[in-house]
């Protein structure tokens, strides 16, 4: 170009400097489309993998847990969906305004809920669970960035304190702490699944990473339990408890033939529904945790061995003049002297001195053999947390006068349960039966211990027993012929025996004819001026066998006419 | 005309094609994108009343209004712009002062960039790219006999560049103040000046730069996020690297549109200065390269048409075009570095692209005149008279 010409030669705009300047603007969007090439095609796994660490979380899916039912189907307990608030320390923006709108719907304190975030050693901490699902929306609204719900269930028992000892409950984690919740905890807990999700930074889930492992829902369970019978149970309790000013109480209901658990209730009793105040004395299930001296409801396995083993027949007459009798330097002694007995009066009667002096024709392994067939001194076999095994000592340890303290129920402890589950023995013509909380389809084998003649004749003396002229009369239920057996006992206090204290119980089973029933009653320390048994824990068995036969709609094996109780004066004193 | 078009062999067109189209492409792409990256801000913000549809309500007004007004920009002949060009900027930095007195400049995130007209309210800084290059433009036409003199040729304009300089830094606002200095060198570099004083500059704008950095520890910190953003990626490094991991999920063609993780309030200014991070997640690699292809295109055509007006003798139109095309590409330029992570992090928006009203509208006016200057090219070539 000539320059000298050119007008542009006063202007002096170079054109390789703009194509200069093309140049570098070509090198500067190349060098963005490298970076850009390098940092989406080449290097992408290791930012994906930082983008997953920031808005990835594993959520766990909860099982739902499952329900419990009686046996008719009435619902004991179930879960309902609530929700645990929590909050991811690193993404948490909570300013102090909402800080105040937020602590009073969670129900901590403003600071509380600051020093939780902060003090997390993880990356997420609950602030607080079981949050009622109206309460959560609320929350979430505010849509405070970093706090996000969790869905978690809530156990709920409908059937309240009366339930409170067979079900047990369960603890934070939705595990079982209790009764069938923890001995069934497997069963009914299921598997929690999980599922892998990207949440947006105000912790709502916009889509799933991978699968969802679904959770495996926890079965239901259904129990032995007659809800009507269970509530009728501890209503009869309870009456008989603030009758009686006891300390304690427990029932147990069982079928005879399928060894189902119809009821079980103990007082002092709780609301599984709301444990915010519990005592230890409240969460005790008597029935199978507390042990007592039995008493006389042991001495029909003493007479049972002797009729079994020959030594006796129900018509041998025993000799219990004057009402005492001395072994070594102990006396053993019948509340009234009663004379000449028969081994069935010796029942009927509740004699010490006529029971001890059969004890004595038998040895001391074959009393040992027997109590020990019976149940007594080992763990039932039931999957209930905390059932004990009571206490039967090696029968080489016994002494001459502990053999026959032991034949009327004194120098053992046994469980109001084994005590129940003994008694099928006389129900069932000489078979014990296994014992469940779970329905069963029908009837169970059992254990033959003695000979069904045996368990009949027995079953007779246990009938006059509950009958006039027995110790407890007032056993006796309108429309069905009822058998059982009373035990009074002093409670032991440190070494020896309270002389004011009692422990009165009552064992039986209704109708004879064709036994269905095993109902089992102790009352602890009444002390409202009667203690024996026949008087406190005899007519809890009366009504609690009545309404439960009638309620099952067993046929009535006697004529439908009202108890006839004998007069004060003729009646009966138990020998304790 | 249409006759004439038929019969002329090399019949230059009437307008450039291809420029209009990649402007258009980036406007509507830009509508899209900052559509669906702010719907989850809008929805959680206070000030938009959650409703989603906020920013594309407000953005496609901008739109509107910007392509009216460029309508009218195009009908304004150069010669008039050539006029008017020391009083526009003049009232740029009118503007720019009142940025800065209390009552009339409104402060957002700690800097005062915006200035309330009334109904309005305006970003002066936008406005002063624009009428920085039409200034510069003509102070090199009057001056191109003394582009050798020190005194008379670069002192007067960098007098005035520092008072422009002090005033955006006083914002601050470090990202228009870098694209205004690019704008003015390059156009004085253009316009002939001294290579040797080009280089000297050259050195002391680095030290210049390289001083404030130093001095101002919120510029250090920019600084240090951009270099290694996962030494503190909750802190210093959290937008830069929610940007690159936002790049990293897209891979080669995207996690679809809508699809974005990162526009969920993870990553800040997903509609405005990081617009190409969500582009890049959810339209992967494919995406990011084609904004980049148009706008490498966009400054490939106004460099071109510079190129046609020196060849023209139109010194003013060719030093207004290519002055266009450095601004669009300087500040495109950076604001993808910066979402790549290749440059430390300025403020800038993505030319045509990002969401802001006075950003549009500049850019929109100044693409006006850069197809009036090839409309006027082709007119002269033509041999019709302007």
């Amino acid at each position: 170009m000539n320059f000298a010409t050119s007008p542009v030669l006063d202007l002096r705009l170079p054109l390789w400097r703009s194509r200069l300047l093309l140049v570098i603007f070509a090198a500067g969007f190349a060098a963005l489309a490298v970076r850009a090439a390098y940092l989406q095609g080449w290097n992408n796994d290791f930012l994906r993998a930082k983008g997953e660490s920031r808005y990835s979380r594993v959520l766990e899916i909860t099982a739902n847990r499952g329900r419990i039912s009686d046996r008719n189907g009435e619902v004991l307990a179930m879960s309902t969906p609530v929700k645990s608030i929590g909050a991811i320390r690193d993404e948490v923006k909570l300013d102090n305004a909402m800080l105040a709108r937020l602590a009073p719907l969670l129900g901590i304190s403003g600071e509380d809920i600051r020093k939780r975030i902060q003090s997390t050693e993880s990356d997420f901490v609950y602030l607080k669970r079981q949050v009622p699902p109206e309460i959560a929306d609320r929350i979430a609204e505010l849509r405070i960035p970093g706090i996000f719900q969790n869905r978690e269930y809530r156990r709920y028992y409908p059937g309240g304190e009366v339930m409170a000892h067979v079900l047990g409950f369960t603890g934070a984690e939705d595990s079982g702490q209790e009764g069938i919740e923890l001995a069934f905890q497997e069963q009914l807990a299921g598997k929690a699944g999980s599922r892998k999700v990207i949440r947006d930074r105000m912790g709502q889930i916009v889509e799933d990473m991978e699968s969802i492992k679904p959770a495996q829902e926890g079965k239901d369970l259904i129990l032995s339990i007659d809800a009507k019978i269970q509530s009728h149970a501890f209503s009869q309790l309870k009456a008989a408890i603030d009758e009686n000013r006891a300390k304690a109480g427990a029932v147990l209901v069982l079928d005879v033939s399928t060894g189902e658990v119809l009821a079980l209730a103990n007082l002092p009793s709780y609301n599984p529904n709301n444990r915010a105040h519990l005592a230890g004395a409240q969460l005790r299930n008597r029935v199978l945790t507390d042990t007592f001296e039995p008493g006389s409801t042991m001495k029909p396995f003493t007479i049972a061995l002797a009729l079994e083993e020959g030594k006796v027949r129900p018509d041998t007459m025993i000799q219990t003049s004057p009402g005492k009798l001395t072994i070594g330097r102990a006396t053993i002694s019948d509340a009234h002297p009663l004379g000449t007995l028969s081994v069935s009066q010796v029942i009927q009667k509740s004699s010490n001195v006529g029971t001890s002096k059969i004890a004595l024709t038998l040895t001391r392994e074959d009393m040992w053999e027997m109590f020990n067939k019976s149940g007594f001194g080992s763990i039932p076999s039931v999957p209930f947390p905390g059932a004990v095994s009571g206490k039967l000592r090696p029968h080489n340890t016994w002494r001459p006068i502990e053999q026959v303290t032991m034949s009327y129920g004194y120098g053992l402890s046994v469980s109001l349960f084994q005590l129940a589950q003994a008694y099928t023995i006389f129900a069932r013509d000489g078979e014990l039966v296994p014992v469940s909380f779970v329905k069963n389809s029908g009837v169970v084998p059992g254990r033959q211990i003695i000979s069904a003649e045996t368990a009949r004749a027995v079953r007779a003396m246990l009938e006059a027993a509950a009958g006039p002229g027995g110790t407890a009369p007032k056993a006796q239920i309108m429309g069905y012929r009822v058998a059982g057996k009373t035990g009074t006992a002093y409670k032991q206090e440190g070494s020896g025996y309270s002389g004011h204290k009692y422990r009165a119980s009552f064992v039986g089973f209704a109708p004879v004819s064709n036994p269905r029933l095993v109902v089992a009653v102790t009352i602890d320390e009444p002390s409202a001026g009667k203690h024996f048994g026949g008087d406190v824990a005899a007519p809890v068995f009366a009504k609690l066998m009545e309404g439960a036969l009638r309620s099952l709609g067993v046929l009535p094996d006697a004529p439908m006419q009202p108890v006839k109780l004998p007069a004060e004066s003729e009646r009966i004193e138990e020998s304790i | 005309m249409l006759a004439r078009a038929d019969s002329g062999r090399q019949n230059p067109g009437e307008y450039d094609a291809g420029l209009l189209w990649s402007s258009l492409l980036l406007l509507g792409l830009g509508l899209v994108m900052v559509y669906s990256s702010s719907i989850a801000t809008a929805e959680t913000l206070r000030y938009t009343g959650g409703r989603t549809g906020f920013f594309l309500t407000r953005h496609t007004t901008f739109l509107a209004i910007s392509i009216v007004a460029s309508l009218f920009v195009f009908q304004v002949p150069m010669r008039v712009w050539q006029q008017l060009a020391p009083w526009l900027f003049l009232a740029a930095g009118a503007l720019l002062a009142m940025v800065l007195l209390p009552g009339l400049g409104r402060e957002v995130n700690g800097a005062r960039r915006w200035v309330s007209l009334g109904i309005i309210t305006i970003q002066p800084s936008e406005f002063m790219k624009f009428f920085a290059v039409l200034y510069a433009a003509d102070y090199t036409v009057r001056k191109s006999a003394l582009m050798h003199s020190f005194k008379r040729g670069l002192l007067p304009m960098l007098g005035v560049m520092l008072v422009v300089g002090w005033l955006l830094l006083r914002e601050p606002d470090f990202g228009a103040f870098v694209v205004i200095t690019c704008i003015a060198m390059g156009i004085l570099f253009l316009g002939g000046m001294s290579g040797t004083w080009f280089a000297g500059l050259g050195v002391l704008l680095a030290i210049g730069f390289a001083g404030l950095v130093v001095s101002s520890p919120y510029r250090m910190q920019r600084i240090f996020g951009f270099m290694d953003p996962w030494a503190d990626p909750f802190g210093r490094g959290y937008q830069l690297s929610h940007a690159l991991i936002a790049f990293g999920r897209g891979e080669w063609f995207g996690v679809g549109l809508g699809g974005s993780v990162e526009k969920l309030m993870y990553l800040p200014e997903a509609h405005t200065d990081f617009l190409l991070a969500v582009i890049g997640e959810e339209l992967g690699f494919v995406g990011v390269a084609a904004v980049i292809l148009l706008f490498a295109w966009l400054v490939l055509r106004a460099l071109a048409v510079g190129r046609k007006a020196v060849s023209l003798e139109r010194p003013f139109s060719a030093l207004v075009a290519q002055g266009i095309g450095m601004w669009v590409g300087v500040q495109a330029l950076i604001n993808m570095g910066v979402n790549l992570g290749l440059l430390p992090t300025k403020g800038l928006t993505l030319p045509l692209m990002s969401f802001g009203g006075t950003g549009i509208l500049v850019n929109c006016m100044a693409l006006a005149v850069l197809l009036r200057v090839d409309w006027e090219n082709r007119a002269l070539m033509r041999g019709e008279t302007l």
